[in-house]
């Protein structure tokens, strides 16, 4: 059986444009020129290539720029024989439009849920080995700013074991850097920054810094933040540059409230369970949100400031501790005057430790 | 049979609409937000096929043949040979840093800029090459069996040679990159020449080079001229202060006015002399757009993109083939038999690092 249809044709080789007749036999096909026939060609070979002016263009497997342009009502036992015509691309042309768009709507908040869930169970699966290996990884010795004398590591080690059940897989150190602040770190690692301990009334308010960055430790927000930071990086990435960071970062940062949250949490119960009184904490807070300028805006966290910090604001978390006050109870201090000293000249006192930062933190 | 272009108007001529392109952007832009952006690599495949397939180049449409796969293979190869790298590369140097050794993290972080700098080079070379290897006109591609690691090169130290006599040699070193990288494509048979040159534009970029010391010496030249001519504040009392201030507002507003406009005009010329440079065997390349051309389009696509809140900006593709094309011209001839088949080898992936690093072709 055969039919002829007229069509256009490229044979790739040159850029020759042959006016053809297709003569089908069976599964394959010839081209017929005047004075040459082309052929024969598989259908099973034939492929879809474009849509051009008026015609449908099909290319052959393997043969480059082999072209055949078939225009106008094309016979059907010719168009039966061809691949179908590519329009979204394959997933999309076989589903339909508007089932495919569903279905990928659904994957994609499938895929988003799990990388902001997972975290949570993925990160206490985590090894304790590879996290400790991180945490060495990132942190060494601090470049031989840990600060160390006798009486202060004492200090400190009582202070660390009065707030934590499991102290000996924490390692606490005071580093020597002028700075107001705190680190978690991979591996059970916290920092206390000199500036922080320097700047401190009294050793309650080191306490309830102290159980914050524990309470990190603990609930393993560090590997969780990291876990989620590589998810969404890979499940965003398809996102044009900004817009995907920004998405990222809005995520990212409503977690990061969330396990403050968890860390304050965290440190009040300690604290209680230490019998240290949290108003040392609050106090330090309200320090300290005088200094970044939370208490001058409003009290309510509905503002765009609010929302957008990556930590709870200062004032709002002095609100929490002071409310954690237990009226009546007899409360210690966190150290004796004698330990407390100790801890807070510990860095003046130990001169080989080095100085400085050189480096920032958010 | 040849084909004589130089008594036709037009060698190049685009048929499309943008209703037409509208049927295709809306149906992506919507695949493309339920995909968290995995479609945009289809979607750019389908708004190139519907734009080259609205081309005419002589007698006959230009053919998109490049594939969403293709694109997103590129996407995901740039991501594992430099996203992932440069994370691990950023969490080695924030560990170095907490070690103390921040020359190291210094030397690891420039490193790294001198590699991103270099695949920057190699991403422009392979975005053209990838466009000319799927880009078919009567069958016939073009393409480089150029791999553009030499080109990498060439791009870091032109650039740098450019930048350092304060940046007066940037017209000779994007002409001399534009002439590396066109003289190792071909079409068909035939190798692209380009033979640019810079001297040209050197007064253009003068022009956009000066334009902040020139309003700088006008309100100078002014503030002299009012004192001279007696206008001092306390004789003119609070008009003259207010003309003064108009006039401080208006030299604000034609900086900001000035400067973009000196930059397309300079681009203009850059444009046009690049293309006017170039040759294919007996075919040379003109592009007709001159600054006010191009001022009109960037206002009109301003205009678009804000009056339609930002949704204007899936137009912006078709627009920007629609004014390269109108603009294109061809002279000379072409002899259709000559016109064989390419023999470059066709890479399997796409503009990958060009993607990731979101910079235009061509
Ligand atoms: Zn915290």
């Amino acid at each position: 059986m055969s039919a002829f249809f007229d069509a256009g044709h490229y044979d790739g080789k040159s850029a020759v444009r042959r006016k053809v007749e297709v003569q089908i036999i069976g599964r394959q096909f010839f081209l017929l020129e005047t004075e040459r026939r082309h052929g024969p060609f598989a259908f099973s070979d034939i492929e879809y290539v474009t849509h051009k002016d008026d015609a449908d263009v099909y290319g052959l497997k393997e043969a480059d720029g082999w072209r055949l342009m078939l225009s106008g009502p094309v016979p059907s036992d010719l168009s039966a024989m061809l691949p179908a015509r590519r329009n979204y691309g394959g997933w999309v042309d076989r589903l339909g439009f508007g089932k495919a768009a569903v279905a990928f709507t659904l994957a994609s908040a499938a895929a988003v849920a799990v990388v902001l869930l997972s975290p949570q169970w993925l990160a206490p699966l985590i090894p304790s080995s590879v996290d400790e290996k991180l945490g060495d990884a990132l942190v060494g010795d601090f470049g031989g700013r840990f600060c160390s004398t006798p009486a202060g590591d004492a200090a400190l080690k009582k202070l660390v074991a009065s707030l934590d059940a499991n102290p000996s897989d924490l390692q606490v150190e005071v580093a020597k850097i002028d700075m107001v602040n705190a680190v978690a770190l991979p591996g059970g690692k916290v920092i206390l920054f000199d500036g922080l301990v320097k700047q401190a009334r009294s050793p309650d308010e080191v306490a309830g810094v102290l159980a914050h960055e524990i309470g990190h430790v603990r609930e393993k927000h560090v590997m969780q933040a990291l876990l989620r930071q590589m998810g969404l990086a890979v499940v965003l990435g398809g996102i044009d540059g900004n817009s995907g960071a920004l998405v990222n970062n809005l995520l990212s940062m409503s977690y990061s409230r969330e396990s403050e949250a968890e860390a304050d949490a965290h440190s009040m119960k300690a604290l209680g369970g230490a019998n240290i009184s949290p108003i040392g904490t609050a106090s330090f807070f309200d320090r300290l949100s005088k200094m970044d300028g939370s208490a001058s805006s409003s009290t309510s966290e509905n503002g765009i400031a609010g929302y957008m910090s990556s930590h709870p604001l200062s004032r709002s978390r002095k609100d929490a501790f002071e409310k954690s006050i237990v009226k009546g109870k007899n409360y210690k201090p966190a150290l004796t005057p004698a330990e407390w000293t100790e801890l807070k000249t510990m860095c003046t006192q130990d001169r080989n430790a080095k100085s400085g930062f050189g480096f920032d933190f958010n | 049979m040849n084909d004589d272009l130089s008594h036709r108007h037009s060698a190049f001529r685009f048929h499309g609409s943008w209703l037409e392109f509208a049927r295709i952007a809306f149906p992506n832009l919507l695949l493309t937000i339920v995909t968290l952006g995995i479609y945009r690599f289809w979607a750019t495949t389908r708004e190139r096929e519907y734009l080259w397939s609205k081309t005419e180049f002589i007698d006959e449409r230009l053919e998109w043949t490049g594939k969403g796969i293709e694109l997103f293979v590129g996407f995901v190869m740039a991501f594992l040979l430099i996203g992932l790298p440069l994370i691990v590369i950023q969490l080695i140097s924030q560990g170095l840093i907490f070690r103390g050794e921040s020359i190291l993290a210094v030397v690891m972080t420039l490193m790294m800029f001198l590699l991103l700098f270099y695949l920057t080079g190699v991403a422009y070379f392979r975005a053209l090459r990838y466009r000319l290897s799927r880009t078919y006109w009567r069958g016939i591609r073009g393409g480089s069996d150029d791999p553009g690691f030499q080109y990498g090169l060439a791009y870091m130290w032109k650039s740098v040679v450019g930048w350092l006599p304060i940046f007066l040699g940037v017209p000779w070193s994007m002409i001399s990159l534009w002439n590396d990288r066109w003289n190792a494509m071909s079409f068909g048979p035939h190798r692209f020449s380009a033979t640019a040159e810079w001297k040209p534009l050197m007064k253009r970029y003068l022009l956009f080079y000066l334009v902040p010391f020139l309003l700088f010496i006008g309100a100078v030249v002014f503030g002299i001229s009012m004192a001279a001519s007696g206008g001092t504040p306390g004789t003119l009392g609070s008009t003259g202060i207010a003309i003064g201030a108009i006039f401080a507002i208006v030299g604000v507003l034609s900086f900001y006015l000035f400067l973009p406009l000196a930059a397309l005009a300079y681009y203009s010329k850059y444009f046009r002399l690049a293309v006017g440079g170039l040759r294919l065997h007996n075919l040379e390349f003109d592009f007709r757009a001159r600054a006010p051309d191009w001022i009109l389009f960037f206002l009109s696509n301003m205009a678009i993109v804000i009056c339609t809140l930002g949704i204007g900006y899936i137009f912006m593709p078709y627009r920007n083939w629609k004014f390269f094309i109108d603009h294109m011209e061809a002279y000379g001839e072409i002899n259709i038999d000559d016109l064989t088949q390419s023999e470059t080898v066709v890479a399997k992936h796409g503009e990958g690092l060009l993607d990731a690093f979101d910079v235009g072709a061509i």
